[in-house]
């Protein structure tokens, strides 16, 4: 059957609401296939996030456990200054008086700036670990005195004290020559780390 | 609404069909001034759908063979069949009554038209000038099988008798298919006298067909369908006894328009109503009308079709889209179902939880940083212990002279971008942590020339440092080298040593943790 133009006109309208009809129908089709796409992922994450809840639940005699004895250290980080805001001028006077204290010779540091050496993804916010990088020259007469500014640095406590470097070298005075002046020379590196707990109430 | 036009001998009737009930909209005479009223009477019917029914004397059945065949080669041999047969063919058709098998098998058909075709013309004319749709052009023979159906027969040979507006209507039925049909003019008779007029004209087509061998001269009697008056049942059954020829069943016309499905007819309606009623309701393939004439209703169609078809596949997606969504919906509540057993358990979790030691953080919190700075505090040390053991050694080598000491930690990945001096020892394994400490020195209260017995003394000395097992000498440079790679210098016969005493280094390494 062949058609006139104006059959074919008469067409056009039926055979658009056809199309139009088939196209809504796909669109139709296309987007519940999205819902369910979406609902799919929903329920997988719902269901991940059960399990996790229940595991959670069932290890809750060992976390008791497990937060008295973190939360012994935690305290004690608190204590010591270690947790919260850096101290410089607490850090300032510790140096002062170890050195007063131990009668060193000679005692230059230099602290600089903080850094960000760590972040904890946490809930309900992270923990941040920071660290100032101090370099100190020590005039010592005998080696003792060094490992005893390191322990006095330690026991001062407003951070944890990391060492990365220490060298001890003779100044060249024979001791004849120099009697109570200082033998040897020591530099070395220390980062002093800071914890910043976000959660934690002030 | 769809529209009936019912054309008979005398004058022709125009009725609305909807939903079963029939309604008379007009009538017209045969004659040329009832074309002109039908005309007028469409004018503003454009696009309305009519079916045309004949109920005309002078129809003619005429029975052929054709060879077996199918498709576009059929309709020629159709084709040229009407055309021989009839003069006009422009209301032919052609209705198959089976195959015959013998040498070759043929197709039985029976070539049906009008005698006088121009009767119907004008009207057909009109119609297609009006814009109006024709489904068809149908004779009440071409509906008798339908109609006999639905009253009872099952089968086999059967007249169908019925009092139409046009007159008397006899069709044969054989086997479901139309074989035969006539019109008898009828007058006003009392009710006997048409039950007798009936009962002769039956008689005497039954005699005509046996003539014509149409009809077996002996078997069992054929079923005669007649479908009385309303009201004149009675007087039907009285005036047709059956026989051996002919077995009468008679029908009141109410309860043969209900078998049928005739919901209303109008007042003063013969038993044209039921062909009327099955012409809509039930359209035999075969009809008069050619392709032309029906070609705006195959357009209608087509648009019809075209939009159905939308409108279906639009449904079975919509189908498919329901059945998706009832998913998604059943998943939406398995997820709030899960969601809410998790709001459950965290709160029975943190209902346990707040009898826990007072903490001034969250627990995660709490495990995060207590886990982490214990991470960094097993990745440092103090070189405390490493001076302590150097400072033992020493005690038992008063020659050796320290003149510096370097401590450090050192990380794989730090010690990758130092690498060591050819020869040396790596001091850090892969991803561990090392304290490194360093000893440069000399070797006192010896003559610089007794190269021997400093390498010695030296060698011993990095032996005695190997004596922990937790430290490990990465490297030893002597004093003088004497390896094969190495320069080997001396300065012999000088009277008096100078210079300062040669110098060695070692250096330890321990894994940190």
């Amino acid at each position: 059957m062949n058609f006139t133009a104006k059959e074919l006109r008469a067409l056009a309208l039926p055979l658009l609401a056809c199309l139009l009809l088939l196209g809504a129908g796909a669109a139709l089709i296309a987007w519940t296939r999205q819902e369910q796409r979406a609902a799919g992922s929903e329920l997988a994450a719902a269901r991940e996030q059960r399990a996790q809840a229940r595991e959670r639940l069932m290890r809750i005699a060992e976390e008791e456990k497990e937060v008295k004895e973190k939360l012994e250290v935690y305290l004690r980080l608190r204590a010591l200054g270690i947790l919260g805001d850096e101290q410089r001028l607490e850090w300032a006077d510790a140096m002062t008086r170890i050195r007063t204290q131990r009668e060193l010779p000679d005692l230059r540091y230099r602290v600089e700036r903080q850094r960000l050496i760590s972040s904890v993804a946490s809930k309900p916010a992270n923990v941040d670990f920071f660290a100032s990088t101090m370099k100190v020259e020590l005039a010592l007469l005998h080696e003792g005195d060094l490992l005893n500014f390191l322990a006095d640095l330690r026991e001062s406590g407003n951070a944890y004290y990391s060492i990365k470097h220490c060298s001890i070298a003779r100044t060249g005075l024979a001791p004849a020559v120099a009697g109570l002046a200082p033998r040897l020379r020591a530099d070395c590196e220390i980062d002093l780390i800071t914890i910043i707990d976000r959660a934690a109430k002030t | 609404m769809k529209h009936l036009i019912y054309f008979t001998t005398g004058d022709h009737s125009v009725y609305s069909w909807s939903g079963g009930r029939l309604e008379l909209q007009a009538r017209f005479p045969g004659d040329d001034s009832g074309v002109t009223g039908f005309r007028e009477y469409l004018a503003g019917r454009r696009g309305a759908l009519f079916y045309a029914l004949a109920d005309l004397a002078g129809e003619d059945f005429h029975e052929e063979q054709i060879p077996y065949l199918r498709g576009g080669d059929r309709e020629q041999v159709v084709q040229r069949r009407l055309a021989q047969r009839y003069r006009d063919t422009r209301l032919a058709a052609a209705l198959t009554l089976g195959t015959v098998s013998g040498e070759r098998r043929n197709e039985r058909l029976l070539l049906t038209s009008f005698t006088n075709t121009q009767q119907l013309a004008p009207w057909l004319d009109a119609l297609t000038e009006a814009g109006a749709k024709l489904a068809g052009v149908y004779s009440v023979p071409l509906l008798a099988p339908s109609l006999a159906a639905r009253l009872g027969v099952k089968g086999g040979r059967a007249f169908l008798v019925s009092a139409n507006r046009a007159g008397l209507r006899q069709c044969f039925v054989e086997e479901g298919r139309l074989r035969f049909a006539r019109l008898e003019r009828t007058v006003d008779m009392v009710p006997d006298a048409f039950a007798a007029f009936v009962r002769t004209e039956t008689g005497r087509l039954a005699q005509y067909l046996a003539t014509l061998r149409v009809l077996p001269r002996e078997g069992p009697p054929v079923q005669a369908i007649v479908i009385a008056p309303p009201g004149q049942r009675a007087a039907f059954e009285r005036a047709l006894v059956s026989d051996a020829r002919l077995s009468f069943v008679t029908l009141d016309a109410a309860e043969a328009a209900r078998k049928v499905g005739v919901k209303s007819a109008p007042a003063n309606t013969g038993a044209e109503q039921l062909y009327l009623h099955l012409t809509v309701k039930s359209p035999p393939r075969e009809q008069f009308a050619r392709r032309e004439d029906r070609r705006s209703y195959y357009l209608w169609q087509l648009q019809r079709g075209l939009v159905a078809a939308g409108a279906l596949g639009f449904a079975a997606c919509a189908l498919y889209a329901g059945a998706n969504w009832l998913d998604v919906s059943g998943m939406h509540g398995e997820t709030r179902q899960l969601r809410a057993q998790t709001e459950v358990t965290t709160q029975e979790y943190q209902r346990i939880t707040s009898a826990f030691p007072v903490t001034q953080t969250t627990t995660d919190n709490l495990r995060a940083t207590v886990i982490e700075f214990g991470n960094i505090a097993r990745r440092t040390a103090s070189p405390r212990g490493a001076l302590l053991y150097v400072s033992r050694v020493l005690n038992d080598f008063p020659q050796i002279e320290l003149d510096a000491l370097q401590w450090r930690l050192e990380r794989a990945d730090e010690r990758a971008a130092a690498k060591p001096p050819a020869g040396a020892a790596p001091a850090v394994a892969a991803g561990e942590v090392a304290q490194v400490l360093e000893l440069s020195g000399r070797v006192g209260a010896m003559r610089r020339s007794d190269y021997r017995a400093i390498t010695a003394e030296v060698q011993r000395f990095a032996s005695a440092l190997r004596a922990d097992p937790a430290y490990r000498v990465v490297r030893t440079q002597l004093p003088f080298d004497v390896t094969s790679e190495g320069t080997l210098s001396g300065d012999i016969g000088t009277a008096a040593e100078t210079g300062e005493a040669p110098r060695f280094t070692i250096v330890l390494a321990r894994n940190v943790q």
